[in-house]
């Protein structure tokens, strides 16, 4: 396979240094790896007269459907061959062509995968039909955990930027929802809610940046603590306050907004359109984030502080308040995305935000430090997050332990190149400390 | 008081002529020595925790609100607070190192000295498997890696342990050897994996290491539903229990009451090994040079992929033993829940770690105080319905302030000297 040669990486943040071709065979060659699975596992895993059953109607009518889509009764082995086949096929056209796309064709194998493990997940033998899985309804539960690690990727997007490493996203997760219960709680307006999110967001950024980037501590070891400190926090905090006051942590839930006439577009109306207010907010953040970061004088500045911040000092830049309001503002993102915990979850509970800030930080390396990016990793990351709660609750006989493993190991492999390389900011977590 | 004349190093030179003896003093103990610096952080973590007793004890809230009306009860408005935290941190030591009124009793009678003597065994219990698995995380440190995942090791060391004592039967000698060396085997593949994917790919440690720790949880949950370890006709997630054969038992006999067991001859073991290791061997001569100066190091003929390859199984080694005298010790099995904490002991270690400077001794008494911070809060827990959490809370602020150093000495005005502790500090690129 000499015929076609290397042209130069134009992927932004893909190193030179490993030949991208042999990355897209590489790339190719699992997305081959994941057709052979459905293949075998879930088509010719399952009975012959086994079947499956898809729904489509949203459980929830606030946003009445205006018309119903039927139930979709399929034989769930040879769909599933059928899927794995065309899994199959779009690995060896990668393998092959190796084509530009390669990474979104192995996106594409990933959704088919879903799919297949959705169909397989919920077979029933014999011809009558019992259980089923509502497609709309897991895309839209799961749209409630994309959120979230959409903020906090987002954040850590924002932070590492401008060179601090934020371990700390979790910490400003619970901060954010420690907050927002109880400011909801109190004011019953999730608008508030949100401000105080944002404030406790950026007061944890705050503690984070005065340590990284004043008295030069090391980032790493700063936010685990910190972490640790916001974690024993809000617990103390759930005891002594919250359990003896019931009425500062009642679990209210935003009203979800239909957009007209969008909201009623089957599958993707309820998954996009009928949301409440923090998913869209996740949405123009992302926008927001991208185009600030990118296309502003202001994402320039973040931007160079981040990559050589003797540089950016030359040209009079100043790298420490750079960083300071670059970090309290990613912190502020994060603590927003800790009140949609609670908007999604309702009551606070300690551990509520059960590690998903480390996912987060996951979904910003995988996303290779891009807003969009970390939009695309959050929803695996999220999508394969619901589907270790469903299957658990769905009793399948599969070790669930190991679907709880998917986000985790597909990180490691991100990191250790074998999808791709990823390139941090180059002073990403070195302290600046001018002359 | 020797009346020889001291001479400062530190202070400026036309100081010390005028200066009388107590500024000498001063002189002295406000220059940063890293003891001075760890108590002057204990103390601001102490000082802090009191204010969130004071702003979150109902007790005391009401106290002053009365004293806005009756401008004449501010006095018992503070006393009112300072009894609260006085209480609060009374628990904290009579349930961590020792109840003075058992112990005069103890004296006087000369009997319940098991009772008396309790806080102290349960202070050393939760510090062992501490002592063990900080003294890893000390060693990866220096050497410039970051361990952050000495949680999954230690779980995966809990695991190994656990699969030792209870698949294999053999007596005693073999048996608790065996054991120990299973679980320091399970830590070191745990360690194995980010060690071998820095080295080969250049995968960040951190990364890795804190993804593998929820590999880990996750391999905990199906080893203990597994029909290799689960508790035979069990429904639950625990494990079997390991034979008599294989436990570190309680030193003073079970009937004593005393849990202390032989866990802390392992951990003695561990710091004399660590010692020598990082000071004696040319190993630990390699992985100190290597954190120093990782140029230098590449550059005197250190292959750096193989330090790599042997910090992560060292501290990895190291974490899982700890995970091994855990479940050895005391709950001689283990469930779902294992080590999987409100924060983890993982990440405590890294923090006791820091606490002790990274050296072993250090280390051991880091270990100690933390122990004594948590058993004491389930004390103060007990006594005064403080949640636990605030151990940790200070535990978490104590460590924020040693890892800065520079905060300190500007809340305290203190001079630096030339000894600050600082973590090497790297990025996610290295």
């Amino acid at each position: 396979m000499t015929t076609i040669d290397a042209a130069p990486v134009t992927v932004p943040g893909v190193s030179a240094v490993r030949a991208p071709l042999g990355r897209r065979r590489v790339i190719g060659g699992l997305t081959i790896v994941l057709g052979l699975f459905i293949v075998g596992v879930f088509g010719l895993g399952s009975a012959g007269n086994a079947h499956s059953v898809v729904t489509f109607n949203p459980t929830n009518t606030s946003a009445s459907v205006p018309w119903s889509l039927g139930a979709l009764t399929v034989l769930t082995r040879w769909w599933n061959v059928v899927l794995g086949l065309l899994t199959v096929a779009i690995g060896v056209e990668t393998w092959v062509r190796r084509p530009a796309g390669a990474l979104a064709r192995f996106g594409a194998g990933g959704a088919l995968f879903f799919f297949a493990l959705l169909l397989w997940s919920v077979r029933q033998p014999g011809p009558a039909p019992i259980g089923n899985i509502n497609l709309t309804s897991v895309l839209v539960n799961s749209s409630a955990l994309i959120m979230v690690l959409i903020y906090g990727s987002l954040s850590g997007v924002l932070c590492e930027r401008s060179g601090v490493v934020n371990i700390a996203i979790e910490g400003q997760f619970i901060g954010g929802a420690v907050a927002g219960a109880m400011v909801d709680s109190i004011t019953n307006s999730f608008w508030l809610a949100a401000v105080a999110g944002l404030v406790i967001g950026a007061l944890v950024g705050w503690l984070l940046a005065l340590l990284a980037v004043r008295y030069l501590a090391d980032q790493i070891i700063i936010g685990v603590v910190i972490v640790t400190l916001m974690g024993s926090i809000s617990s103390y905090l759930n005891i002594q306050v919250l359990a003896p006051y019931p009425n500062l942590n009642v679990g209210n839930l935003p009203s979800n907004v239909p957009i007209p006439v969008l909201a009623k577009i089957p599958v993707l109306g309820p998954v996009f359109f009928n949301e409440n207010m923090f998913f869209y907010a996740a949405i123009a953040l992302v926008a927001l984030t991208s185009f600030g970061l990118f296309r502003t004088r202001w994402g320039l500045r973040v931007r160079s502080v981040g990559e050589h911040p003797k540089a950016a000092e030359s040209v009079g830049i100043n790298v420490a308040r750079v960083r300071y309001s670059t970090v309290m503002m990613g912190g502020a993102v994060a603590g927003l995305g800790g009140v949609a915990f609670i908007a999604t979850q309702g009551q606070f509970q300690p551990g509520i935000t059960s590690g998903y800030g480390y996912i987060a930080l996951a979904a910003m390396i995988f996303g290779k430090w891009k807003p969009s990016g970390a939009v695309m990793a959050s929803i695996i990351f999220g999508l394969s997050g619901y589907m270790v709660q469903n299957l658990q609750s769905s009793a399948v006989p599969i070790n669930t332990e190991f679907v709880t493993m998917i986000p985790y190991v597909i990180t490691i492999a991100v990191v250790a190149g074998l999808i791709g390389r990823v390139r941090p900011p180059a002073a990403d977590g070195i302290p600046y400390k001018r002359d | 008081m020797s009346e020889r004349p001291t001479t400062d190093v530190t202070a400026p030179v036309g100081n010390t002529v005028t200066t009388s003896r107590a500024q000498r003093f001063w002189a002295r103990y406000s220059s940063t020595s890293p003891i001075v610096l760890t108590v002057l952080a204990l103390l601001l973590g102490l000082a802090i925790g009191a204010v969130i007793i004071m702003v979150t004890s109902p007790a005391v809230l009401n106290a002053w609100r009365s004293s806005f009306h009756h401008p004449g009860s501010l006095p018992s408005a503070v006393k009112i607070s300072f009894d609260n935290v006085g209480a609060a941190y009374r628990a904290m030591i009579t349930g961590s190192v020792i109840d003075p009124t058992l112990l005069f009793h103890s004296l006087s009678s000369g009997q319940g000295w098991d009772q008396t003597m309790t806080p102290i065994s349960e202070t050393l219990t939760y510090a062992t498997p501490l002592v063990i698995i900080s003294i890893g995380v000390g060693i990866s440190f220096q050497t410039g890696i970051f361990n952050i995942g000495a949680n999954g090791q230690a779980i995966l060391g809990g695991i190994g342990g656990v699969a030792a004592g209870s698949l294999i039967h053999a007596p005693s000698v073999i048996h608790l050897p065996l054991t120990l060396v299973a679980g320091m085997i399970g830590g070191a593949i745990g360690g194995l994996v980010p060690g071998a994917l820095k080295a080969l790919t250049g995968a960040h440690e951190v990364i890795v290491t804190l993804m593998f720790n929820y590999v880990c949880n996750a391999l905990l949950i199906y080893s203990v539903t597994s029909t290799a370890l689960q508790l035979p006709n069990q429904s639950n997630g625990i494990s079997r229990t390991i034979d008599s054969t294989a436990t570190l038992n309680p030193i003073f006999g079970v009937n004593s009451g005393l849990r202390v067991s032989y866990g802390i001859f392992v951990a003695a073991a561990v710091v004399v090994f660590a010692t020598w290791f990082l000071k004696r061997s040319s190993l630990g001569f390699d992985f100190r040079v290597t954190g120093a100066n990782p140029n230098a190091a590449r550059a005197s003929g250190i292959n750096p992929k193989f330090i790599v390859i042997a910090v992560f199984l060292v501290s990895g080694g190291l974490a899982g033993l700890a995970g091994e005298v855990q479940m050895a010790s005391t709950t001689y099995n283990i469930d779902g829940g294992f080590l999987i904490g409100s924060a983890g002991i993982g990440f405590t270690a890294i923090t006791i770690a820091l606490l002790g400077r990274l050296q072993p001794i250090g280390i051991v008494w880091g270990a100690l105080l933390f122990a004594a911070l948590g058993v004491g809060g389930r004390t103060m827990q007990a006594a005064t319905g403080l949640p636990l959490d605030l151990a940790t809370i200070i535990q978490s602020i104590v460590v924020l302030f040693v890892a800065s150093p520079v905060l300190i000495k500007e809340i305290f005005r203190l001079r630096s000297s030339a000894e600050t502790f600082q973590m090497a500090t790297k990025g996610w690129s290295s």
